[in-house]
C-alpha cells in the first residue's frame, strides 16, 4: 500500500516528535501511521483507548501527541481517552477525529487545536494539524 | 581506491513484516525493533485485523502470536495463509510450547525483540543493522 509523499517537510523540523495513533479501523490506522512515519515522526499504534493508556503508561515511551478516533469499541471512547490524557499526561496534546457530526462541539472543549477533524480526512491534514499544535505550543 | 574497484549495489526495498500480537506492549516493542533493523512494519492487534491487512497489502513475513486473546486465534491466520497460492513466511510466538505443526520458526514468550528481528533478517536475507 502506498502513501502519498506530497509533503515530507516535517522530517526536517520534527525529528523526534512521537505520535500515538489510536484507531480501531486497521486500514485507516495503517495508512495514517505509515504516512506520519514517512514524514519523520516516531509513531505508536493502538487499537483502542485501553491499549493507548498502556502505551502512555509505559516508562520507556514519551508521547507528544495522541491522534485518536472518537468512536471505538471497549469501555472508553476517544473523549474518555482525551480526559484521561488531560488528567494523567497534561503535557501530551490530543487531536480527535470522528465521522459523527454531533461530536464536534464536545471535541472542541477537549482539544487544543479546536474542533475535531472530520472523517474522511487526507493524511496531509493530520500532519498540518500536528504542525499547528506544535506551533501553538511554542507560543506559550 | 580506484573507481574500478568500487561496486555500487542498488538499494533494496525493505521487506514488509506484519506483526500480529494482541498484547500492545509486546507489539510495539517488537515492531520498533524490526523498524530499527530497516524493515517496513505493519501492526495488527487481532486475527480479523491481520486478515484485513493480508487481503489489502503484500506482506513478506508474518510475526504471528498464536495466543491472540480475542476474536479468533493465530491459527485462523495460519489457515488463511496456507490456503493462499503462495504462502507467506511466518515466525510464530506463544506462551505455550512449540506446536508440533508450527508453520515457521517458533519463539516462546517472553522473548527479546532482537531475537525475533534476527530470525526475520535470516528468513528474509536482510542484513543486521551492524552489517548494513
Amino acid at each position: 500500500m502506498s502513501t502519498s509523499s506530497t509533503n515530507l517537510s516535517a522530517k526536517a523540523d520534527t525529528p523526534l516528535q512521537t505520535i500515538l495513533v489510536v484507531e480501531d479501523e486497521v486500514l485507516i490506522r495503517l495508512v495514517v501511521a505509515e504516512y506520519l512515519r514517512e514524514c519523520g515522526y516516531r509513531v505508536h499504534e493502538a487499537v483502542s483507548a485501553e491499549e493507548a493508556i498502556l502505551i502512555l503508561e509505559a516508562p520507556e515511551v514519551s508521547v507528544d501527541i495522541v491522534f485518536s478516533d472518537v468512536e471505538m469499541p471497549g469501555s472508553m471512547d476517544g473523549f474518555g481517552l482525551a480526559r484521561w490524557v488531560r488528567s494523567n499526561r497534561p503535557e501530551t496534546q490530543v487531536i480527535l477525529t470522528s465521522g459523527a457530526e454531533r461530536s464536534a462541539d464536545i471535541a472542541g472543549t477537549l482539544c487544543e487545536a479546536g474542533p475535531l477533524m472530520k472523517k474522511p480526512y487526507h493524511t496531509q491534514e493530520v500532519v498540518d494539524r500536528i504542525k499547528q499544535l506544535k506551533a501553538t505550543a511554542k507560543r506559550f | 581506491m580506484s573507481a574500478a574497484s568500487v561496486t555500487v549495489l542498488p538499494r533494496r526495498t525493505p521487506p514488509t513484516i506484519l506483526v500480529v500480537e494482541g498484547d500492545v506492549r509486546i507489539r510495539y516493542r517488537v515492531s520498533d525493533e524490526l523498524r530499527a533493523w530497516g524493515f517496513k512494519v505493519l501492526e495488527a492487534g487481532s486475527a480479523p485485523e491481520a486478515l484485513t491487512v493480508l487481503d489489502a497489502v503484500q506482506v513478506d513475513l508474518l510475526v504471528l502470536a498464536l495466543d491472540l486473546p480475542v476474536a479468533g486465534s493465530g491459527w485462523d491466520v495460519v489457515r488463511h495463509i496456507r490456503e493462499r497460492p503462495v504462502p507467506t513466511k511466518m515466525i510464530v510466538t506463544s506462551e505455550d510450547t512449540d506446536p508440533p505443526d508450527s508453520p515457521g520458526p517458533f519463539v516462546r514468550k517472553p522473548y527479546r525483540a532482537a531475537e525475533v528481528a534476527r530470525l526475520a533478517a535470516h528468513s528474509l536475507n536482510w542484513p543486521s543493522p551492524t552489517q548494513a
